[in-house]
């Protein structure tokens, strides 16, 4: 069964998307429980019907790939938030560039030693180094490291689930005095996710969280070329 | 329906400026043979546009806000792509989960503790730089 023996039902498909995905944004406005978190909701429903129903990814992926295509105007996108938040950047430059650093550097280091230790095979060694940054950055960086786009779109929606449900715990554990910190930290380890927790603990985490995930996403994307070299 | 429509148009317009400067700038980037890749070339272009003030940030915010809030419906498609991977997943799904969930504690711990102290020191030095400005200009 290939693509183009089914142009109605690859339609279909984006259709399907753009349905769960509306559905789940409806579902978490009215409960607010994790599962019905869209980021968490919504690839676990599309996975059950298109196992179910049989379909297989190239079929799927034949029109939904446009949806994927956005990533890209995406990536411009947050140029509009970077300058919004200026301000912030050029009252503390120095807090906010080591939150930078540290969220990819620990990012990239956990992903590799962890792998190395669990004798993951190279292809996910390599998808898993990106996870911890926002999706259309994650993706452009998995390239230089030799991992599939695939892999690291699902590492990325994990990383942002377990953020999610472990970020009030964690900031609980933490003696943490600023906000900035509690800011960065969820923006560092969890993008999209994080930075929305992050919002919901006040404007300044809010700002902070969006910032580091945002800047440490390009970081990454820019040093993931020699990084690759050293990590082989 | 009308303020629908209002709305709607100047966002679908920016979004496909967004999307005419992405192709631009992806382009471009592989005319020139860039290392960096387009999207973040774009992107710093568009800031530097920004900063400079010869682009008003209010011409794309529509469309930039729509895209980063849909970005999810953006990254769903790559992530059904699990189906492929049925049966890596039923030998290695266990340490991968283990893997992201060790090095996402990790970067949270790492990266509060490293800000938490460098927020301290920045704000220590600019009051002491701001006492010292105030000292000279007094005396």
């Amino acid at each position: 069964m290939n693509a183009a023996a089914h142009p109605w039902l690859a339609l279909a498909c984006l259709l399907l998307t753009v349905a769960v995905y509306a559905c789940a944004k409806w579902l978490y406005a009215r409960h607010r429980a994790v599962w019905f978190a869209p980021l968490l909701f919504a690839p676990v429903v599309l996975v059950g019907i298109v196992l179910a129903a049989g379909i297989p990814y190239p079929v799927y992926i034949a029109d939904a790939r446009w949806l994927m295509w956005m990533l890209g105007p995406t990536t411009l996108a947050f140029a509009i938030p970077i300058h919004d938040q200026r301000a912030v950047i050029r009252r503390n430059p120095v807090t906010i560039a080591a939150g930078v650093l540290a969220g990819v550097a620990l990012g990239v280091g956990s992903s590799w030693l962890l792998a190395r230790a669990f004798h993951l095979p190279p292809e996910l060694a390599h998808s898993l180094l990106p996870r911890s940054v926002s999706t259309p950055f994650a993706m452009t960086a998995t390239d230089a490291f030799g991992g599939s786009r695939e892999l690291t779109a699902l590492f990325v929606v994990v990383t942002g689930v377990f953020g999610m449900m472990t970020g009030e715990l964690v900031l609980r554990l933490l003696p943490l005095r600023s906000r900035m910190a509690r800011g960065a930290m969820l923006g560092a380890a969890s993008h999209g996710a994080g930075t929305a927790k992050a919002r919901e603990l006040g404007e300044e985490e809010g700002v902070v969280a969006s910032l580091t995930m945002t800047l440490a996403g390009i970081a990454l994307v820019l040093v993931a070329p020699l990084l690759a070299g050293w990590l082989g | 329906m009308s303020r629908a429509l209002h709305r709607f148009v100047p966002t679908l317009f920016q979004v496909c400026l967004l999307a005419a400067l992405w192709l631009a700038s992806d382009a471009l980037a592989r005319a020139i043979g860039s290392p960096v890749p387009g999207g973040v070339l774009g992107l710093a272009a568009l800031l530097s546009l920004l900063l400079l003030g010869w682009l008003d940030a209010e011409r794309l915010r529509r469309g930039a806000e729509w895209l980063l809030a849909e970005m999810l419906l953006f990254f769903i498609p790559p992530v059904v792509a699990v189906v492929q991977f049925q049966a890596l997943f039923r030998s290695e799904g266990l340490r991968l989960l283990a893997v992201i969930g060790l090095g996402t504690l990790c970067v949270m711990a790492g990266t509060a503790l490293v800000v938490d102290r460098v927020f301290r020191w920045e704000r220590r030095r600019r009051l002491l730089t701001a006492t010292r400005r105030h000292r000279a200009v007094t005396t």
